[in-house]
């Protein structure tokens, strides 16, 4: 039973990072309708500034932290002036920039290859320390990882119900030629889209990284993750994702403990597919034709 | 000598995926991907029924057929049901459920030690009296091999292609419902065409097994998929040039590069970024890639 609930607790600390990854995608999908394959890209990206910054120009950590925020924000706001924004004017179907965004993807992914080679990059040597509550251990990095994510996640919600701004990038997912007929501004909105998109990213991507290290190819499986919990918890509501990363959390804490943690992605997947086919509008999600989803 | 018949045979193995593939993408207007599922049970299935159950080439062949066939109805009844990115998300669920089994099923598959020595291809035909036994083992009759299974895999496609079915998959691909209102099932041409796609890549991969003869699931991940539907979208899909042309230029690029003095350690991820910046460039340009007939929507 201690194993259990260990790994339940497991769960909800990974389900507070995968709600920050589905944050990141399912802001640029309920808002831009873009499938955003780079996202996987910037997760990659995301850490290996962090790793140049830190470790190889060895700056300190905060300076480290503020500087590769910096950079990827500003990747963030280059890949909408400079590729998805164009295929917008030139009004492009979704599949041709769905295409596109792997094509980012492929080119990120690689390049970072190229430069630091495909092993494991480690961030924090030594093992961390860890404490006992009751009979659950939590290293320190789960504890920072719990905190930071849990404040971060307060916070985007507090500001989705009162914030004006994320109310119109919501209006922005539904019709986005009504906002600009509103006078609102409409490409800058679409840029904070990718803004906080990579704000989350790079949480999510760094809280991660300094626990277990990164290589080149960390950013498909987390894209996965949070296209699965987007979907599943239902596009339409914040709460949705966040109940979607937890649910798929918990699950793959589940299939560790009864079979091993090799088969965790069949169970999501499957709950995947199951979902797409029983419940298409996602756990919490208001029902829609299929054509609309 | 040996490299360019290398060369060739990879071409001969990646046309039968392109133009099997090119039913579904460029015919359908579907992206699909889940193909390297098909590629990798075509070679898993020809692998163990070889091994295991001493099948010569041809009953191999013929098992690895039917059961991707009978796989990818099972995928493309749930998947067909959806139509662009969800559709992309439901085959793309099916590779990593499928990669994950491979991966993990060591009894049957031995997961990531991989199955070494597959028998090469044997052919053993008799007739009454008259019996013929061919083994196949230098590369040249490898090719030889190829071709022939090329010649009649791709001419059965190209019936297809400009069959009544063919054509009605096209009218399908522009709009549904018009051809819905004509008494057409769009799903139960689009389940026929996924399924047909599934059964003639799967002898790809059953070839590639014989001819590499040693397998292991990393040879069918999700890269593997999105390498095959790189070959439609930079080639170009619809038509019969359009999936040549891919094939030749995704086979030959690395080749280039070689010529070009490129270090192996890093020819991979060059080639890679060419093939991104070119998917890019394409899509803003000619989403209809290099040679093609059907735009991506």
């Amino acid at each position: 039973m201690g194993a259990l609930f260990q790994l339940f607790i497991n769960g909800l600390i990974n389900g507070i990072i995968y709600s920050l990854l589905a944050i990141g995608f399912g802001i640029v999908y309920r808002t831009t309708r873009i499938f955003h394959i780079a996202y996987a890209g910037f997760y990659t990206l995301s850490a290996y500034l962090f790793f140049t910054f830190f470790k190889v120009l060895k700056l300190p950590f905060f300076i480290s932290l503020i500087l590769s925020l910096f950079s990827i924000s500003v990747s963030g706001y280059l890949i909408e002036r400079f590729v998805y924004l164009p295929f917008y004017e030139k009004k492009s179907s979704s599949g041709v920039i769905f295409i596109a965004s792997l094509g980012i993807y492929i080119i990120i992914v690689n390049l970072i290859a190229l430069i630091f080679g495909n092993e494991i990059k480690i961030i924090l040597e030594g093992v961390q320390p860890s404490y006992s509550f009751y009979g659950i251990m939590l290293t320190r990095i789960q504890i920072i990882q719990a905190l930071i994510g849990f404040i971060l996640i307060l916070i985007f919600s507090i500001m989705a119900k009162k914030s004006k701004i994320i109310k119109a990038l919501w209006a922005m997912g539904d019709e986005p030629e009504l906002l600009i007929s509103l006078g609102l501004p409409f490409y800058n909105l679409r840029k904070l889209a990718f803004i906080i998109s990579s704000f989350f990213v790079f949480t999510s991507s760094l809280l991660t990284v300094i626990d277990i290290g990164t290589n080149p190819h960390v950013g498909l499986p987390a894209l996965l993750t949070s296209v699965v919990a987007v979907i599943i918890g239902g596009i339409d509501r914040l709460s949705g994702w966040i109940l979607g990363s937890f649910t798929i959390a918990l699950i793959q804490s589940l299939v560790i403990w009864k079979f091993s943690a090799n088969w965790a992605p069949l169970a999501t997947f499957l709950i995947l597919i199951l979902i797409l086919l029983l419940r298409p509008q996602g756990i919490i999600g208001t029902k829609k034709r299929i054509e609309e989803i | 000598m040996n490299y360019l018949l290398h060369i060739l045979i990879m071409i001969g193995i990646y046309s039968i995926v392109a133009y099997s593939l090119n039913l579904t993408t460029g015919f359908c207007g579907l992206i699909s991907l889940s193909n390297a599922v098909f590629y990798g049970i075509g070679a898993y299935v020809y692998t163990l029924t070889a091994i295991h159950l001493n099948f010569s080439f041809i009953p191999s062949l013929i098992a690895s057929l039917i059961i991707t066939g009978i796989i990818a109805f099972l995928i493309a009844i749930p998947a067909l049901r959806f139509r662009g990115d969800m559709f992309v998300i439901v085959t793309l669920s099916f590779q990593m459920i499928i990669f994950t089994i491979l991966y993990n099923w060591v009894s049957l598959t031995r997961g990531p030690y991989g199955i070494p020595a597959i028998p090469r291809p044997l052919i053993n035909i008799s007739f009454k009296e008259v019996g013929l036994k061919l083994s196949i083992n230098s590369l040249f009759e490898y090719l030889i091999l190829i071709l022939l299974i090329n010649l009649v895999f791709l001419s059965l496609l190209f019936i297809l292609y400009n069959s009544p079915f063919g054509l009605a998959l096209k009218s399908m691909r522009e709009d549904e419902k018009v051809s819905e209102s004509l008494g057409k099932s769009v799903f139960r041409y689009f389940l026929y065409a996924f399924v047909i796609t599934g059964i003639f890549t799967s002898a790809a991969g059953a070839l590639y097994a014989s001819y590499v003869t040693y397998i292991d699931p990393t040879s069918f991940t999700i890269e593997e998929s999105i390498f095959h539907i790189c070959i439609l979208l930079i080639g170009g899909s619809g038509n019969i040039k359009g999936p040549f042309a891919g094939v030749i230029f995704m086979i030959i690029l690395p080749e280039i590069l070689r010529f070009m003095g490129i270090p192996d350690t890093i020819a991979p991820n060059v080639r890679q970024i060419i093939y991104g910046f070119l998917l890019v460039i394409l899509m803003f340009l000619r989403p209809r890639g290099l040679a093609g007939e059907y735009e991506i929507k």
